[in-house]
């Protein structure tokens, strides 16, 4: 305590021309601002928007294609892919036929709303950009800093590969706390990997008991990814 | 090491505050960064420290962190336990099922400035 006015600040180079001035400001809530507009703005063009975050590698993209292989013909989907670097991710979703914009960070780990903001604003650009059923953002590949992020994203889904080990709930704790969906990927890849499934879905469920959970393979099909589909069928 | 964009959200923040109220130096700040807000707080003070020492505005302000411990409530018998990390089971009834509260924010409680 300070001993001249009796402050709570700490004596060390407290001086009394200064000034003390009370703030109590969320450093998100700029971030979180835009991310609302982002929200109503998704409301109006009438798309449900979905935010995916995981680990570089664990099947996003692929997912995707699938994804707007199998229902491109009855639902319109647009794609927002967030990297760090290039636009090979939006020239893969750009050969399926739907519309997309690549956003790039430059080096930030994340999307955040700003950038999505004007993601929006250049997808609707695209042909068919404006009239979206869903709408996938593809955050940067990582799957600690996109979570703390609110991009303004109606669902969020986080995805870990049959690879990538059962303990990544346990571990990143926040990407599973704020997510709505938890998809684990890759399981053609079963018989050559020690995932113990049930229990990765159970240390999930006991981080976020409102979780759901399914396990698919995007590219052997089956009734995972069948399951997937009626999840966004529902969706729209 | 999303901290780094956070501390240039703050330093932005300070300028401002700065600005409106005359001053030309920061003393101390202080934040509270909730046990759910995905911040390593090491590595945010860390990058406050790395950037506050080129800033004209920011060297040598101090940076003090509250960092309030989540609650987590077992969902068998209603036990509310406070730790950093999600507890293995309950130590009354072993349930390990628990809700957990606590602050996903990060908050510019208030800042010194001369």
């Amino acid at each position: 305590m300070c001993d001249a006015c009796g402050c709570d600040l700490q004596v060390d180079k407290h001086s009394h021309d200064s000034k003390v001035i009370e703030v109590h400001e969320s450093l998100l809530a700029a971030n979180t601002a835009i991310a609302l507009t982002n929200r109503a703005h998704f409301d109006k063009m009438g798309v449900v928007a979905i935010n995916m975050i995981s680990s570089p590698g664990s099947g996003k993209t692929t997912l995707l294609e699938k994804t707007i292989e199998a229902l491109g013909e009855t639902i319109r989907i647009g794609v927002i892919e967030g990297d760090i670097e290039t636009d090979r991710d939006a020239e893969r979703i750009r050969a399926k036929g739907v519309p997309v914009i690549q956003l790039t960070t430059g080096g930030a780990c994340h999307l955040d709303a700003a950038q999505i903001h004007k993601g929006i604003h250049l997808l609707e650009k695209e042909k068919g950009g404006k009239e979206l059923d869903l709408l996938f953002i593809e955050n940067v590949g990582n799957l600690v800093c996109p979570a703390t992020f609110d991009l303004g994203e109606h669902h969020r889904i986080v995805l870990v590969s049959v690879p990538e080990g059962p303990d990544k709930p346990a571990k990143y704790p926040k990407a599973f706390h704020s997510s709505q969906l938890f998809i684990i990927s890759k399981t053609d890849l079963l018989p050559y990997f020690d995932f113990p499934v049930e229990e990765a879905k159970k240390e999930a469920l006991q981080l976020n008991p409102d979780l759901q959970v399914m396990d698919l393979s995007a590219t052997a099909g089956g009734k995972g990814f069948d399951e997937w589909l009626m999840y966004l069928r529902n969706l729209c | 090491m999303h901290e780094i964009s956070l501390v240039q959200g703050l330093f932005e923040q300070l300028y401002s505050l700065a600005a409106e109220h005359g001053k030309h130096k920061v003393v101390q700040v202080y934040m509270e960064i909730g046990p759910f807000s995905g911040v390593v707080i090491d590595s945010f003070q860390f990058g406050f420290d790395a950037l506050a020492k080129e800033d004209s505005l920011l060297e040598n302000a101090i940076l003090t962190i509250e960092s309030p411990k989540a609650q987590y409530r077992c969902c068998g018998c209603g036990k509310t336990i406070e730790e950093e990390q999600r507890p293995k089971s309950c130590p009354s009834c072993s349930e390990i099922f628990f809700s957990a509260a606590g602050s996903e924010d990060i908050v510019l409680l208030r800042v010194e400035m001369e």
